[in-house]
């Protein structure tokens, strides 16, 4: 009995632990946001900033576009994950229900580039974005991704597969199209799904460094991995500003986790097995 | 007919995207890598004089080296603590749920803002590490301008982030396994080690190929967490495959020979990916589906 409750007692203290590990680096970054240069350097990492200052807010918002960043990044990923969503599902409903010539084929060649690292691609695109005159504007940033990827595709196409095809049969029996059918049935059913997309969508664009550095250099539209890691590269010695700017970058997402985590946890598990 | 009108109207968008911005380049990099370009210009052919520079060329194996260092630094580490986590939480426990989430957490951060915290964390004199050491009488290192310790700092920042959705899949894994199996073993007296190693593992084989192929492929294009914390230094010890490329194409102007060194790299993953496939082929026979 009493080797069980020690097994237990180290088995629950292997778990803290590594929640510890899992957390600590947000709180320690989210804490030294309201220290001053010098607490940050007088202070320790954990030693809790009171009372807190707000100056590295105001002068990541007045000196160094910080507001313009966030708001670059939020509609880059805003219309990349509406696209994504959309069409994704539109897609992904005709390769899983329905029939057409070239339907597997076509499958396949979307499955197949899943495999093919990112960077291969950009540098022809840029080549096709630069032919275009899109080099350093919004319509770079975005379209590549907007018109879904096979990932999503694949992933919803996996989920929607689980959804019974008698519902539909009914339907059709009743005189549904395929409008009525993706709207009245397929949507309510696929929100889990869809609400999965649109968060991997949203982060994936928010983390994105190397397109945007590729691709852009003027200032109104710089995103804000490309702008953090411009201070990192000026300001590395003002920690105070360079943490504050992290802390921003990095909370913001756990916001959005958290909203949606039930369905994430579950369904990214799911795409993992079959 | 008219199903067959219907699903090109719905994959029209994606299909238009899927040609233009993924397939064409696809195809354009095999193209472009037999030309000169400077990213400005017009490219000009020049055969496969890129090729001939590649076999020459130190920093390309030098980048290729440390890509597999940093691979072979991350995935063991990643999986084998992605496992044990997996295995504590596989059985019933307050607060199971509460921890899944939390062991999650990481999956989400920024690598470039990561990048920053890491710098941060690992700084010889005001870095969290340093400090934790002292208290224990040791001297640390300075760990991002050494040349032995930038990679492995590196590489926990990729550790930290992606234990926690590994355990996802394989905390999946282990719950697809029928507990019949484990109570059958028990009656014929398997316990303990011997169980994980006979029974558990083999039965986790398709969650472990899934999991160690996206995971390897995602380790050999590492670049934020480089661009930000060494910019490949110091000296070229961190400079990866990713990093070099970028650094040829957009530093260098070479978008020609860094687009040789893409194909080389997709080759190489390519490559490791059959082998992995192959390898957990032979060795899985079971399906309760």
């Amino acid at each position: 009995m009493t080797t069980r409750l020690l097994r237990r007692c180290l088995l629950y203290l292997a778990l803290v632990l590594g929640a510890v590990v899992s957390v600590a680096p947000y709180l320690m970054t989210l804490n030294s946001s309201f220290k001053d240069t010098h607490r940050i350097f007088a202070t320790q990492a954990w030693t809790p900033a009171v009372p807190p200052t707000f100056a590295n807010f105001t002068q990541l918002w007045g000196k160094y576009q910080m507001s313009g960043f966030l708001l670059h990044t939020l509609l880059v990923a805003v219309v990349i994950t509406v696209g994504q969503v959309t069409f994704c599902t539109f897609s992904a409903y005709a390769f899983a229900r329905l029939k057409f010539p070239g339907r597997d084929l076509l499958f396949a060649v979307f499955i197949a580039t899943m495999m093919v690292p990112q960077i291969v691609t950009l540098i022809p695109l840029f080549l096709v974005m630069s032919k275009l005159g899109l080099v350093d504007s919004y319509a770079a940033l975005i379209l590549p991704t907007v018109f879904g990827t096979p990932f999503g595709i694949f992933l919803v196409r996996q989920y929607l597969r689980t959804i019974p095809a008698d519902l539909e049969a009914a339907a059709r029996i009743d005189g549904a199209g395929t409008w009525t059918i993706l709207w009245r049935i397929i949507l309510p059913l696929s929100r889990p799904i869809m609400a999965t997309l649109a968060t991997v969508t949203f982060i994936s664009s928010w983390n994105n460094l190397l397109w945007p550095l590729m691709v852009t250099d003027s200032e109104r539209i710089t995103v804000l991995t490309v702008g953090i890691s411009a201070l990192q590269g000026q300001f590395a010695s003002q920690l105070n500003i360079v943490l504050t700017a992290s802390a921003l970058a990095l909370l913001p997402l756990i916001a959005v986790f958290l909203t949606f985590q039930r369905h994430i946890v579950r369904s990214i598990a799911l795409t993992g097995l079959k | 007919m008219r199903e067959s009108i219907e699903a090109y109207l719905l994959i029209a968008p994606s299909l238009f995207g899927f040609v233009a911005f993924l397939l064409l380049p696809i195809i354009g990099v095999f193209v472009l890598s037999l030309f000169s370009w400077d990213l400005i210009g017009d490219p000009h052919f020049v055969g496969l004089a890129n090729y001939r520079t590649l076999a020459g060329d130190h920093g390309a194996w030098n980048a290729l080296d440390n890509t597999l260092y940093y691979v072979l630094l991350n995935i063991p580490a990643q999986t084998v603590l992605a496992l044990l986590l997996a295995i504590a939480l596989n059985r019933k426990l307050r607060g199971g749920k509460v921890f899944r989430v939390l062991f999650v957490l990481p999956w989400m951060a920024m690598p470039v803002a990561l990048g920053i915290v890491w710098t941060w964390v690992f700084d010889p004199r005001n870095g969290v590490v340093n400090h934790l050491l002292a208290l224990v009488g040791v001297a640390g290192p300075n760990w991002l301008t050494d040349k032995g310790w930038a990679m492995p700092v590196i590489a926990s920042v990729n550790v930290w982030q992606y234990t926690g959705y590994t355990m996802l899949f394989l905390l999946a894994g282990l719950q697809a396994i029928p507990q019949t199996i484990y109570e059958a073993a028990e009656v014929d007296g398997v316990t303990g080690v011997q169980r994980f190693f006979r029974i558990t593992l083999p039965l986790l084989r398709p969650s472990m190929l899934f999991v160690l192929v996206t995971n390897v492929i995602g380790s050999f294009q590492v670049f934020d967490t480089v661009y930000v914390m060494t910019q490949g230094g110091p000296g070229d010890s961190t400079t990866t495959m990713n990093f070099y490329i970028y650094q040829q194409a957009f530093q260098l102007f070479h978008a020609g020979y860094a687009s040789a060194l893409s194909i080389v790299l997709f080759v190489l993953i390519l490559l490791v990916t059959a082998c992995q496939f192959l390898y957990f082929r032979k060795r899985t026979v079971y399906d309760f589906s």
